[in-house]
């Protein structure tokens, strides 16, 4: 392949995207609010993909309770907004805060041992977090938070499902200008090192149990961030949004969508999130929903273990 | 100045020894080989000096500092690199982002620089992409960049792993079996890139082989142990001649 | 009026059962990570699809024989039937990727799990069925004011012998040794004849029929199964794998007992909604202190 080619392909690609985010940006003019929620709901879950993908798609790390993550964000806003009345751009920096210094202890007393106990050690993190929520006065115990104020953002308030669009919009470039830029760094070839082998990594000189934190610390606080933001846009929250099912359906996106691909993980992100509304009417589908995904799941590991996106092209 | 001194390394796994009370010197800007029938525990010796093993009892010190205890990376930080036996490449990443790797340990860009990218970490980078491709095109592989490492041919990923070793500008390298699986023309051409990253770079070389011939030609000193033991060392000739040497290879 | 030390005896009762459960399941898990180094996710499930086939098993056997044989019948039919699926999710989904990274093999067992889960989820129609064994559940030896019924002992006793049973099977016969042999080193054991590949199967036939007898005692002991049954129980039986140390038959066995002691004394003392807060805290405690759990023994992972 030419250096012609190769020039090509970029351009193509970047039109492409282009276009794309254009038909993002304008789609809320001809569509209704129905779709802009599904839509809205996409981009949600393709802000969690897009952090658990730091975790589980760089650095190979295996979390089963991404779920927490963003429950602790959207808690930490919660709780700040209901019992404090603090305004929720203030929520955001402790937000972040709670995220990372849970994810340091988690993630610090669990990621120096075997990689396979994080995936038990996240699963049990996760069942403390819901039945926490659950069993206190604060978090509103087994209702949860309701009717959290909205903010404004620039004198708007934040109140339509349009504005809603446009914010997550704009999150979903930010967390792929993010991700993009740390997959594209040492620190994140560095993870990805650790992904492919962490013995070699270690002799190449990185401090694998170091970099391991730094990426779950990372996709916890882009958990929080998504957490807060959901928190205040369906101002109710209750533990049920956060069971292992919303883990499950996080990691699924991200591995099924092909680990480590922002193109991939945000596919997969939106397939997840737009699949059981096109079978929403068809009840036996929308609860055999899963057992297709575990079906999924298991061929592609076994035949496509790298996820669904293709590879990127390469001379030979 | 001995570079390193091995001071009775003993190295005991569940009731295997592996490594027995041994000691030895290697110089700076020598280059040193490690020689002994299958199972004599060279690999251990490899893995107690770069810490993947804890050795049971002993001292490795280099430059001056004791290894004992440290984690892989750090003693890779000092200066000592290593490659495998049985080659480890990160194997769905391509043979440039392999080599990278090893630019690791002389940068420090963090996790704010490669947010904000400014100048000094766009710098950094440029230099992580030169120097990688320079010791791809030092060990010959430069056209062969964008290819996955699990899909070079078994030769270029030895290759990949040397430019990988490289790119991290060592003082001590160290080779598992460098030759294991190459060709006649392509050990010919070890020989001399051997004696070019000390030539060229004042690499310290520490190679562990079973290839005789390369072993001859290539080394200047050569320590020979059987059953964990030292057995023998010298310069090729002396060993070559070692009655005892003889007979680890050949049995009573 | 209870006195305190009829609590605590009530609760070492109570938490020797439910000890029982999590050993005989943990065993499971122990036995695999030990031989392929995966935590088995879809062992909870395999767990809960006992319990359904003991369950259905014994509702079929009704007009024949009912009462203590007709729970042992069920639950040796339920080890079967587990056993064999045991067997069928090992070949079919872990088999082909042996060799891969052990990340692909975790998600592969999510994967089963999802697909076990959802499947009795949709025969059950998400709904509990329940368990009539006809016992008497009054009878019992009374200590104090405090009841230890028959039901109780003879669900102990059960997990005993089981227990013993597959001690003895590791130690003393030669498929346990092939077992062990290939827990230590795959590649030599395969040089030395072991057919490593029906070890392993062997191996989840095992685990899996024991996850079948604590499922079919769960269905005398709560008189309920519910598809969910098998998630914090698996967890739990994980987390008593790990205290015990994993990889450790033994250890499995102490650390479900001492998971189910000490849940059942916070449950009596911190209450009943934080007692999986207590467990799960429990696990992040041991790993931090103890990574390699009270029995097992830290290894060297030769390169």
């Amino acid at each position: 392949m030419g250096l012609i080619d190769k020039l090509d392909n970029k351009v193509s690609k970047t039109i492409g995207s282009l276009a794309l985010l254009l038909v993002m940006v304008l789609l809320p003019l001809r569509v209704d609010n129905y779709v802009q929620n599904v839509l809205w709901n996409a981009m949600f879950y393709m802000l969690l993909a897009l952090g658990l993908n730091v975790i589980v798609g760089y650095c190979g790390l295996c979390d089963l309770g991404y779920a927490a993550k963003f429950a602790i964000g959207a808690y930490t806003t919660g709780v700040l907004m209901k019992s404090f009345s603090w305004n929720f751009w203030l929520t955001l920096p402790v937000s972040m805060l709670i995220s990372a210094i849970t994810a340091a202890i988690v993630g610090g007393a669990t990621l120096k041992l075997r990689s396979d106990y994080l995936a038990i050690v996240t699963l049990g993190f996760a069942e403390i977090v819901r039945i926490s929520v659950r069993n206190m006065s604060i978090t509103g115990s087994a209702s949860g938070l309701i009717a959290i104020s909205r903010p404004s953002l620039f004198g708007i308030r934040l109140t339509r499902i349009t504005h809603w669009y446009y914010v997550f919009l704009v999150l979903v470039l930010m967390f792929i200008f993010i991700t993009y830029r740390i997959r594209h760094s040492r620190f994140g070839r560095a993870l990805t090192y650790i992904r492919e082998d962490e013995d070699a990594a270690q002799a190449m000189g990185i401090n694998t149990t170091k970099y391991k934190l730094y990426a779950y610390i990372i996709g916890a606080v882009l958990g929080g961030i998504t957490g807060s933001f959901y928190a205040v846009k369906m101002t109710n929250i209750s533990p049920t949004s956060f069971d292992f099912t919303q883990s499950a359906n996080i990691l699924l996106a991200v591995i099924l969508g092909g680990m480590g691909k922002i193109p991939g993980v945000i596919v997969g992100a939106a397939f997840f999130a737009i699949f059981p509304e096109l079978f929403r009417d068809i009840p036996i589908i929308g609860e055999m929903r899963m057992l297709f995904f575990g079906i999924l799941l298991i061929v592609v590991m076994i035949t496509r273990p790298q996820g669904l996106w293709p590879e990127r092209k390469q001379r030979m | 100045m001995a570079l390193v001194e091995v001071n009775n390394l003993s190295m005991r796994f569940s009731g295997i020894v592996a490594v027995e009370d041994l000691s030895f010197e290697i110089e700076e800007g020598s280059i040193t080989s490690l020689i002994g029938p299958n199972g004599a525990g060279k690999t251990s010796v490899f893995n107690c000096m770069t810490g993947f093993y804890k050795a049971s009892s002993g001292d490795i010190i280099f430059d001056g500092q004791s290894l004992i205890n440290l984690k892989p990376y750090s003693i890779t930080e000092k200066g000592i690199i290593r490659t495998f036996q049985n080659v480890r490449l990160f194997k769905n990443l391509t043979a440039m982002e392999n080599v990278m790797s090893g630019v690791h340990r002389v940068t420090n860009q963090s996790i704010f620089g490669a947010l904000l990218r400014h100048p000094k970490q766009r710098r950094e980078e440029e230099k992580i992409r030169e120097t990688a491709e320079f010791f791809m095109n030092y060990v010959g592989i430069y056209d062969k960049k964008d290819i996955l490492a699990k899909n070079l041919s078994y030769g270029d990923q030895r290759r990949t792993e040397w430019a990988r070793a490289l790119s991290a500008s060592p003082k001590l390298l160290l080779l598992d079996e460098p030759a294991a699986g190459l060709n006649r023309e392509e050990k010919e051409s070890l020989v001399e890139l051997i004696h070019s990253f000390r030539d060229s770079y004042g690499i310290t070389v520490f190679f562990i082989e079973h290839d005789m011939e390369l072993v001859m030609k290539a080394s200047e000193k050569v320590i020979v142990v059987n059953f964990g033991k030292k057995i023998a060392q010298g310069t090729p000739n002396e060993v070559q001649n070692n009655p005892l040497v003889v007979e680890a290879y050949l049995g009573s | 009026m209870f006195s305190i030390w009829e609590l605590i005896l009530q609760q070492l009762v109570n938490g020797l059962i439910l000890g029982s459960f999590y050993a005989l399941v943990a065993l499971g898990y122990s036995m695999v990570y030990g031989i392929i180094k995966l935590l088995n996710f879809a062992h909870g499930d395999i767990y809960m699809t006992g319990a359904f086939v003991c369950l259905s098993v014994f509702a079929a056997l009704g007009n024949i024989v009912s009462g203590w044989t007709g729970i042992i019948l069920s639950i040796l039919v339920a080890m079967l039937i587990s056993g064999i699926l045991g067997y069928i999710v090992q070949r079919v989904a872990y088999r082909p990727l042996l060799g891969a990274p052990r990340l692909s093999l975790l998600i592969t067992a999510i994967g089963v799990s999802l697909v076990i889960y959802n499947t009795v989820m949709v025969m059950t129609n998400s709904q509990p069925m329940f368990f009539t064994s006809g016992l008497d559940n009054a009878a019992g030896i009374r200590i104090g004011s405090i009841l230890i019924t028959y039901i109780q002992l003879v669900l102990l006793a059960m997990s005993g012998v089981f227990m013993l049973a597959l001690n003895f099977f590791i130690g003393r016969t030669m498929a346990g040794k092939a077992m062990r042999a290939i827990a230590l080193d795959q590649d030599t054991s395969r040089l030395m004849g072991i057919n490593v590949n029906r070890v392993i199967g062997m191996t989840f036939v095992l685990g899996s029929s024991l996850a079948a007898v604590a499922g079919g005692m769960a269905c005398v002991y709560y008189g309920n199964v519910q598809y969910n049954m098998g998630y914090t129980i698996g967890i739990k039986a994980f987390t008593s794998a790990v205290i015990g140390g994993i990889g450790s038959i033994p250890g499995a066995m102490l650390g479900g007992i001492l998971l189910g002691l000490l849940e059942a004394m916070g449950t009596q003392f911190l209450g009943s909604q934080w007692k999986d807060v207590f467990a799960f805290g429990l696990l992040i405690l041991i790993l931090i202190f103890r990574p390699n759990g009270l029995l097992g023994k830290t290894e060297i992972e030769r390169m």
